[in-house]
């Protein structure tokens, strides 16, 4: 079991490097980053998947998703500051990217599942800056916050 | 957990499930659900600790509140 101290770190330290490159560390990377032996870095990956709504890949030890970034592609294009180079994990976790990068428009682009049409949104802060089609929902076919195991498949 | 173009075109998706109609809601309103300290506070330096912490517990609390659940026949 990884003490709170360590899993702060870990958290943190994967999420500012998801922010500035789109890319996760491996654990043999944050195992150097943070001075930890190799096993700790692996087993700090797994628990901190777990406490968030995050996932591995199934079977491995590569970050997936890391909440709200995905670094395995989805239609939740992301943009900061004019710059594409991030996905969404989903939906609605696209509209949570803007509480990381305060003071940068962040902009999603995805097409519908139902019509392949395509939708955008900028936001800024606090503030809703485009919506595209204005009349657009989210919607989810699953409880949020279920079963950790359906996570990658819902 | 999708956006649609419309209500309508979320209820014309091969994945849509009517027990969770509820959770077919304008962004704006998932805009304010996401708006929580949960996702607030993902950049700070001790997020797990505060997830931990009572202010972290409340927040999660009231996240779940908000969020829409299956309706059974």
């Amino acid at each position: 079991m990884i003490d709170t101290k360590l899993l702060d770190s870990g958290f943190a330290s994967i999420m500012s490097q998801v922010i500035a490159t789109g890319q996760a560390p491996h654990f043999t990377e944050l195992a150097a980053e943070l001075k930890i032996d190799l096993a700790t870095g692996r087993e700090l990956i797994h628990e901190l998947v777990g406490l968030t709504p995050g996932w591995v890949h199934p079977g491995t030890d590569y970050l997936a998703s890391f909440p709200p970034f995905n670094l395995q592609p989805t239609q939740y294009r992301v943009s900061i500051d004019g710059e594409q180079g991030w996905y969404a994990q989903c939906g609605l976790e696209a509209l949570a990217i803007r509480w990381l990068v305060p003071g940068c428009n962040v902009r999603i682009d995805a097409p519908c599942l139902c019509c392949g049409e395509p939708m955008t949104i900028e936001m800024l802060d606090e503030s809703i800056s485009l919506m595209e089609p204005t009349e657009m929902v989210g919607y989810s076919s699953a409880e949020i916050g279920g079963d950790a195991a359906s996570r990658p498949f819902r | 957990m999708n956006l649609f173009r419309s209500e309508e075109h979320a209820r014309n998706w091969d994945g849509y499930d009517e027990a969770m109609a509820l959770a077919n809601m304008a962004v704006t309103e998932w805009a304010e659900i996401f708006s929580n300290p949960f996702f607030k506070e993902r950049s700070r330096p001790d997020y797990v600790s505060w997830m931990r912490s009572e202010d972290g517990a409340a927040a999660f609390t009231a996240l779940r509140r908000r969020l829409p659940r299956a309706q059974t026949q």
